[in-house]
């Protein structure tokens, strides 16, 4: 409460009124979001719940009260193996693009020095983004496909005779293009991260005789983890959601979660089990949240 | 001295991720003038006969004029709410605040299918006729999370004592926000915008549920994708990322211009 503190001095009939205020000025703000959120969130995610316990007979929604739908999620083949590899997947991409994104984080928060060549820097991280995602997608099966340009090169500087196939259409492809393709989400959060961190505790590690590897290592490392952690859930989650580039790139059996779920709902007609699989997503989703949360005030530095 | 490290292996490392970030949009511009109606080597020859083609193609200047239409439309819907949302997380204590927290946060970790599905299954049962309207509305909520995050941060930033002051002197809530609060976080909101419009403009997940009879440029992407692969995708996609870089050059300039200006009266 901010603002009871001043008119304490008033006594209690001020005290309560200025809570009243108080309570008027939070509610201008809250309510609106508030609103928004019980319509567009928890109603259409209270309604899918409804439907997973429901099941389909001749193509028709018949309500029911049954966790049938939830239990197959779990033992009926191919849904929770489905669910485990876009996990493989999402973890991996998330893994990767931390690594390839943390040196260009790095220099535009150390290195470069002028306030305008950093912003320049940022948008440059952020112009890819506006290039279409599907077109993105779509250059990489131009670069790794067996008449794309990487075997064009490895067979024009002879270090292979015909074109290597195992480029494209695999999982590694999967796993290569989504990494490209949420890189700068990864490079953004680490970014924000570093550039929190003060001069002087650099300055100060310098003239107590660290070199630049342990300066990194000791000071710079260890409180970049929440910017890491923080692109690396968002990265793990489209990831793991992304339907695109298993069509795409990936090879015949490189089906991932959301693909099922299109299935089910274009294919098989089959709502209840689509929400099914939507409902324990959701709930995956929550959990996430809340690791995410803890692990960041337990890696979070405060200067 | 901020710098640290050998500056040379820093700046070689850092300028890689940027080639790796910008080759395959290279590779999609050069191909894009290429004489040949298959995407790949061998290289034919120079032609502009890919652009001629798309301002030909009535469906798909529609469909740019559709996302540029849903994203302005979610960059309003994010902002209107999402300021709101994020003032609330900073200024206030009231219960039921992790919750509230965490539904905001549930979209950017949920597969778009997700949140498309739930909002069909909603949409379908009140008979809502989907449409460009729907898309927007599905996107705002979705998106809405990327506004509030960015200017929560830059309210605790920015920290209450301004805040106070103003209240304590009287102002309503309206001015506060209008004198204090606005000006304060205007940089994080038109990069919030910024980021929401550029996710929105791209955003096949959600869109591909919740579409009606008009496309989208991806959802028009997509379809030609998997039909026919022409290189007039790559004219499309080298244009929308030209048009992309005078769009944000000019927002730089416009907003720059006006701090400067502010700062002299």
């Amino acid at each position: 409460m901010t603002s009871s503190a001043y008119v304490a001095g008033r006594g209690q009939a001020g005290a309560r009124s200025a809570r009243r205020l108080e309570r008027r000025r939070l509610l201008f703000w809250l309510l609106p979001p508030v609103a928004w959120f019980t319509v567009f969130m928890l109603i259409p995610y209270g309604m899918l719940l409804y439907t997973s316990l429901g099941h389909v007979d001749d193509m028709r929604f018949i309500p029911g009260l049954s966790i049938d739908n939830f239990i197959r999620v779990f033992t009926v083949d191919p849904y929770l193996g489905v669910i485990f590899k876009s996990a493989r997947i999402g973890v991996m991409t998330a893994i990767l693009s931390a690594i390839v994104a943390y040196p260009l984080a790095f220099y535009i928060a150390f290195h470069v020095r002028s306030a305008r060549a950093k912003f320049l820097l940022y948008l440059l991280v952020i112009v890819p983004w506006w290039a279409s995602y599907l077109v993105k997608a779509y250059a990489w099966k131009t670069i790794l496909g067996s008449g794309g340009i990487l075997n064009a090169t490895l067979q024009g500087i002879g270090l292979t005779d015909g074109p290597v196939r195992l480029f494209l259409y695999n999982e590694f492809s999967v796993v290569l293009t989504l990494t490209y393709i949420f890189t700068p989400f990864a490079v953004l959060s680490i970014y924000a991260q570093l550039e929190r961190i003060p001069t002087s505790l650099i300055e100060a590690a310098r003239n107590l005789g660290a070199d630049g590897w342990t300066i990194f290592r000791r000071i710079i490392l260890p409180i970049s983890v929440p910017g890491i952690v923080a692109g690396a859930i968002i990265t793990f989650s489209l990831a793991f959601g992304d339907f695109v580039a298993p069509v795409l790139v990936g090879g015949p059996d490189s089906v991932m979660i959301s693909n099922v779920v299109i299935n089910l709902l274009g294919v098989a007609f089959d709502w209840p089990m689509a929400a099914a699989i939507g409902v324990v997503i959701i709930a995956l989703g929550l959990l996430l949240i809340s690791a995410s949360g803890w692990l960041e005030e337990k890696t979070q530095t405060r200067f | 001295m901020r710098a640290f490290g050998n500056p040379r292996l820093v700046f070689t490392m850092a300028m890689s991720v940027l080639a790796f970030l910008y080759a395959p949009i290279l590779v999609m511009m050069i191909f894009s003038f290429n004489d040949s109606t298959y995407t790949g080597l061998p290289f034919n020859g120079f032609t502009l006969h890919w652009y001629r083609e798309l301002f030909t193609d009535q469906q798909m200047l529609f469909s740019i004029w559709n996302s540029i239409y849903v994203a302005v439309g979610v960059v309003i819907i994010s902002a209107t709410f999402g300021v709101p949302a994020a003032i609330a997380l900073d200024r206030f204590e009231f219960p039921g605040k992790g919750v509230f927290r965490r539904i905001v946060m549930l979209p950017i970790v949920l597969p778009g299918i997700i949140t498309g599905v739930a909002l069909l299954g909603f949409y379908l049962t009140i008979h809502f006729h989907l449409s460009l309207h729907t898309i927007m509305l599905g996107q705002g909520t979705g998106l809405m999370c990327v506004t509030i995050t960015e200017v929560f941060a830059r309210l605790q930033q920015l920290g209450r004592s301004q805040t106070e002051a103003a209240v304590n002197l009287g102002a309503n809530e309206w001015e506060v926000f209008r004198h204090v609060t606005l000006p304060g976080i205007r940089s994080a909101l038109f990069g919030a915008m910024l980021i929401v419009f550029s996710v929105s403009f791209d955003e096949i997940a959600v869109t591909f549920l919740l579409t009606g009879r008009e496309n989208t440029l991806p959802m028009t992407l997509w379809s030609l994708l998997r039909r026919e692969v022409t290189p007039e995708v790559n004219a499309v996609a080298s244009l929308v990322v030209v048009m992309s870089i005078i769009l944000i050059v000019c927002g730089m300039y416009a907003s720059r211009r006006q701090e400067t200006s502010a700062g002299e009266s």
